[in-house]
């Protein structure tokens, strides 16, 4: 079988657009979402929930004249383990026994064979509870920080300390002060929140539902439910949306339906509805912050000093981590010997705040956007002026003294960003809220990084792992199966690894899967969050997939060719002449029938020089950083004072693009996400509750509001993580509140200082007369 | 001991479809067949299942009912079935010809599925002061006509809304139909819609007027405003006010201001009542400058 080979020049899989490889299943209707998975004998799980935002709870009493013959209650009596959710701070309880620290927080579960039953059975447990007074909102939050921040229970706190920034403020010629403040968000994912718990007959337990961490539900269920980690097992179903929404969360999902499955046994399922699934799971955490920033009139930064508040909800849960990526943002862009940031968490008597896209970077990177465009002002200088200036490049040190050694794409995403917006020349049309007989125009913008996967030495102690497995396929073919915890939640993970996968072992895409993550089969390559896929686990898989080529290139070599190498290129093995040895698929099936399947592990590993000092905050705090700049051009109606939003212009740094057509689908979302939180989604605490707990209340963009995106990517390759993916997912989500609040301040002459910018705050900030175009009834 | 039954979901409703206007009043005449009647639904099924509204026994269901889904035009009105749909509102020419701002009001309601299901007769007996299709009823000075077994009765629709999600209906009668006097000649018709987001808003504000220039002033001018009071409302005075003067800039101030002096509006979770006091005003001065401009 030696014919010559055709073309053997390598066919790249990476960086093609291909199609989705997940698309068929979902446009036909056959993916399995949790609510479509068949669990026969399933009852149905409902949550009793507190009627008090805080109090003591007394007793727990059902109703006597209620029929409990054919429903199972759970209580803290009935945990085998410890009553306590293992995240951080290990505060929360799994069901309340004693203090109460939200409304809404379970004091007890129930489970009944329909949906029906187990909420009317729900009805009848009575608590009685002894009620304290509330800390509800983050208003009266931060007037107690400003008052005394001693009346505050705080969850968590840290500082960065580079220099001296109290005394280098003293000696700036200018000084420069602004408040920022942003509100909860909804992640609004399409699929509500959903899980399974099924009870094996070897006391084992299985998970099966909507999330985006197998392998966080483990180890705390582990806890819970005192079983060794080996009978639990954890499935991914398909997942629609989670957006950090269906990072932390589930396992508490996954811990009631298994405390439930296991006295009832027998399966327990529970599907949140919509309205239950905006009262009762996290949110993007409320964030107030303020900064103080020392300057030359030249527009040099001399000292930023930045005090970064966070309104962590009842619980600790992840908000250290949200804050530790806040902090590490908060003044992250900008060449400045001395920073300080004060970070905070504190608590409040509301649903515990979670993971959202972005996890506490867009929060920060609002108040410093928007403070930087009065920076550039204080100076007389241009926004894009002053940040071409200041903006850190390579070899430059950040604000926890690491080094940009490699892959920065700063300043090129601002330079291009500029030049591709017309921005010099539209700034100059921009009309500051004089009176004329149109709309009032304005161009704003904002520079900004992500840092690529988790915060600190994370990745470098985590170590993720992956496998791939060569085995025959549904059609008897030899098929490269990902074998990672990696999930696909409409993010594009079931194509991208398989992009990878079949790049590094130079074979066709159709002949690599990435199945529905279980735990029974798949090593931890982590939580799907931070940004981290792409590059950590996306260069883990790469390196597997090279491990594999080249025992596979031995083993042909071995028994076929006599000792003459062979290359495998494009699925097939070439000797050193060009000829045509065999194909993949020969060699593969070969390889089952005398050895078996194949599977090849490999292990994510970091550039030694990077160090991190997780107690000071000193060092590289992540292995590299995504770049982006946005510009925004809006449009104010002094009619009616309503924004609307023109065209969005970004250039991003996301390091090699894996699949283009996925990653501008990545930005264009988040973008639109971005949109929501900047000018539109509200969602309030009244009574202790979400207020716009409905889609008919709680609004987000519609293809309506989408305004004109032009988008582009500059590669600088991360070079430590082959293919050199950085990471996308997150920031969209960053920049573009601050570029619409820049441009609407161009546009108004009004400086909007808390999200969402809606012509209710316009109108107020306009009357209040502070600033800009005193606008009373009967001008215009 | 059984269960004792506290909750109720939709499948516990008992559903009828009578297939002609007499079947559904004869049903609704006797209080032992009586129900709710549903004219799309899209408004009562959101609070049953809200609990805003408790679930009810029965429902009648009287959006097929062939008499009530006809669009006809007469000389100098348009009468319009109450099952007729918000979609079929936007489409009909008539409707456009005699009553534009209805049918601009009706194609910017929830999106297509809503305006499929949502009919006249529902949104305007659902009685919500943000219901879009108020402001452009009212503006035409016509009139709803009920029906019962006994008979037919024909109220205004200026005094059709009691107050908050009251309607003056007997508990035996259903819409039948709405009679419009359709646009003169010369006269326009101006609509607006403030939301939070360019489509399937709830509106904030919003409000339609008809009217006439004559000569350099003002010879007809009716204008209504919903979502800013327990009703949608006409506002007479700033109508009275402005007949026979000119437009220009000092009488769209006074119109504003008058406008912004003459509503009381509160704060929900869709705005603030300063907001909408203030663009209760601009939305009147906006109608006032389209008819100027119309009317060359």
């Amino acid at each position: 079988m030696s014919t010559k080979a055709k073309a053997s020049k390598r066919i790249p899989r990476v960086g093609q657009g291909v199609a989705r490889l997940d698309a068929d299943e979902k446009v036909r209707g056959l993916a399995e979402y949790a609510d479509d998975l068949q669990v026969p004998d399933a009852w149905y799980g409902y949550i009793v929930r507190s009627p008090v935002s805080h109090g003591r709870l007394r007793a727990l009493t059902l109703d006597p004249d209620y029929d409990w013959s054919r429903i199972v209650v759970v209580t803290p009596d009935d945990i085998p383990g410890e009553n306590i959710v293992d995240m951080m701070g290990r505060d929360m309880p799994f069901i309340a026994h004693d203090e109460i620290q939200y409304r809404g927080e379970p004091i007890a579960l129930v489970a009944a064979p329909t949906r029906k039953q187990a909420r009317e059975a729900a009805a009848h447990v009575r608590a009685d509870i002894e009620e304290l007074p509330p800390l509800l909102t983050l208003g009266e939050m931060i007037d107690r920080y400003k008052r005394d921040p001693s009346e505050l229970h705080e969850l968590c706190a840290q500082t960065i300390r580079k220099g001296d920034a109290e005394r280098a403020l003293e000696e700036a010629e200018l000084v420069v002060e602004g408040e920022y403040r942003a509100g909860h968000q909804e992640q609004l994912y399409i699929e509500p929140q959903g899980m399974v718990a099924v009870p094996e007959k070897d006391g084992s337990v299985f998970i099966h539902g909507s999330m985006q961490c197998p392998y966080f539900i483990n180890p705390e269920l582990c806890v819970t439910l005192d079983l060794p980690p080996e009978k639990i097992r954890v499935k991914q179903s398909a997942v629609g949306g989670a957006f950090g929404g269906k990072e932390e969360f589930p396992t508490l999902l996954a811990g009631y339906c298994a405390l439930l499955a296991l006295k009832a046994k027998r399966p327990v399922k529970i599907i949140y509805d919509r309205h239950q699934d905006i009262l009762y799971s996290t949110k993007r955490h409320p964030v107030w912050s303020r900064y103080r920033t020392g300057l030359d009139k030249d527009g040099t930064i001399r000292a930023l000093c930045v005090e970064y508040v966070l309104d962590g909800g009842a619980y600790t849960t992840l908000s250290p981590v949200v804050m530790y990526r806040g902090i590490l943002h908060a003044a992250m862009g900008y060449r400045c010997d001395h920073v300080w940031v004060d970070g905070y968490v504190f608590r409040t008597n509301t649903f515990p705040s979670g993971a959202f896209r972005g996890f506490g970077a867009p929060q920060a990177v609002w108040g410093l956007e928007s403070h930087v465009d009065d920076l550039a002002k204080a100076c007389g200088m241009t926004p894009h002026e002053f940040r071409l200036r200041n903006a850190l490049r390579e070899g430059d040190v950040t604000p926890t003294g690491g080094v940009l050694r490699h892959s920065v794409g700063s300043p090129a995403v601002l330079t291009q960003t500029v030049e591709r917006s017309g921005f010099v020349e539209k700034l100059s049309r921009c009309s500051h809220g004089r009176v004329s007989d149109g709309k009032w125009y304005g161009i704003g913008m904002s520079f900004f990084a992500h840092g690529a996967g988790f915060t600190g030495d994370g990745e470098a102690r985590f170590k993720a792992k992956v496998a791939l497995d060569l085995e025959p396929g549904e059609d008897g073919w030899p098929v490269v199966l990902v074998r990672a915890s990696s999930t696909e939640m409409g993010q594009g993970t079931f194509t991208i690894l398989p992009q990878v996968a079949a790049d590094g072992l130079c074979i066709d895409l159709n002949r690599v899967r990435n199945p529905y993550p279980d735990t029974k089969y798949v090593p931890n390559s982590g939580p799907t969050v931070a940004s981290r896929t792409a590059m950590v686990v996306g260069s883990t898989v790469y390196g597997a997939a090279q491990k594999m080529k080249k025992q596979l290139e031995e083993y042909v070599t071995r028994e076929f060719t006599g000792g003459q190498a062979v290359q495998l290129v494009d699925g097939q093995f070439l000797t050193a002449d060009e000829k045509v040895a065999m194909t993949f698929e020969e060699a593969a099936t070969h390889h089952f029938q005398h050895r078996g399947p194949l599977r090849v592990y490999d292990q994510f590993r970091l550039p030694d020089y990077l160090q991190w000092d997780q107690k000071n905050f000193v060092g590289d705090a992540y292995p590299s950083y995504s770049w982006g700049c946005n510009v925004a051009e809006v449009e104010v109606d002094p009619r009616t004072l309503e924004v609307n939003v023109l065209k969005v212009t970004g250039v991003y740094d996301i390091g090699k693009v894996l699949n283009p057509v996925l990653a501008k689908g990545q930005l264009e979302g988040g973008l639109v996400q971005a949109l929501g939180y900047a000018v539109m989604e509200k969602i309030e605490i009244k009574d202790g509750l979400f207020d716009a707990s409905r889609m008919q209340t709680y609004v987000i963009p519609t293809t309506l509001d989408i305004p004109e995106f032009d988008l582009d990517f500059v590669e600088f390759p991360y070079e430590f993580a082959v293919p050199g993916a950085k990471g996308v997912g997150e920031i969209p989500m960053n920049g573009l509140g601050p570029a619409i609040a820049n441009a609407v301040e161009q546009a108004t002459g009004v400086r909007m200082r808390e999200l969402p910018i809606t012509p209710e705050t316009l109108f107020a900030a306009m009357t209040r007369g502070a600033s800009g175009p005193l606008l009373r009834t009967g001008t215009a | 001991m059984s269960p004792v039954s506290t909750l109720k979901t939709f499948e516990d409703i008992d559903c009828t479809f009578p297939k002609t206007l007499q079947e559904a009043l004869e049903l609704m005449a006797d209080e032992k067949t009586r129900g709710v009647p549903l004219a799309g639904g899209t408004d009562l099924m959101v609070q049953w299942e809200s609990g805003a509204l408790p679930m009810p026994e029965r429902v009648i269901n009287v959006k097929s009912i062939p008499e009530l889904r006809e669009i006809s035009e007469a000389d100098n009105e348009v009468v319009i079935g109450g099952s007729v749909t918000h979609m079929e509102l936007r489409q009909s020419s008539a409707v456009r010809r005699a009553v534009p701002s209805l049918a601009e009001a009706a194609a910017t309601i929830g999106g297509f599925q809503i305006q499929i299901m949502g009919t006249l007769a529902g949104s305007v007996a659902n009685a919500s002061p943000a219901g879009d299709l108020a402001p452009s009823l009212l503006i035409t000075d016509g009139t709803v006509t009920l029906a019962g077994v006994r008979g037919e009765r024909e109220v205004k629709l200026t005094e059709f809304w009691k107050g908050y999600r009251e309607i003056d209906r007997q508990p035996d009668e259903l819409i039948v139909r709405f009679r419009l006097p359709r646009l003169p000649e010369g006269h326009y018709e101006s609509w607006r819609k403030l939301g939070a987001r360019k489509a399937q808003a709830i509106s904030k504000v919003m409000g339609s007027s008809r009217g006439r220039m004559k000569d350099g002033v003002v010879s007809c001018f009716k204008v209504a405003l919903g979502s800013i009071a327990p009703t949608a409302v006409r506002l007479y005075d700033v109508e009275q006010w402005i007949v026979g003067q000119p437009i220009h800039d000092e009488t769209l101030k006074e119109a504003e201001q008058r406008v912004a002096d003459a509503v009381k509006p509160i704060g929900d979770i869709r705005s603030t009542a300063e907001y909408r006091k203030w663009v209760s005003g601009r939305l009147v001065r906006l109608f006032l400058e389209e008819l100027a401009a119309r009317s060359g």
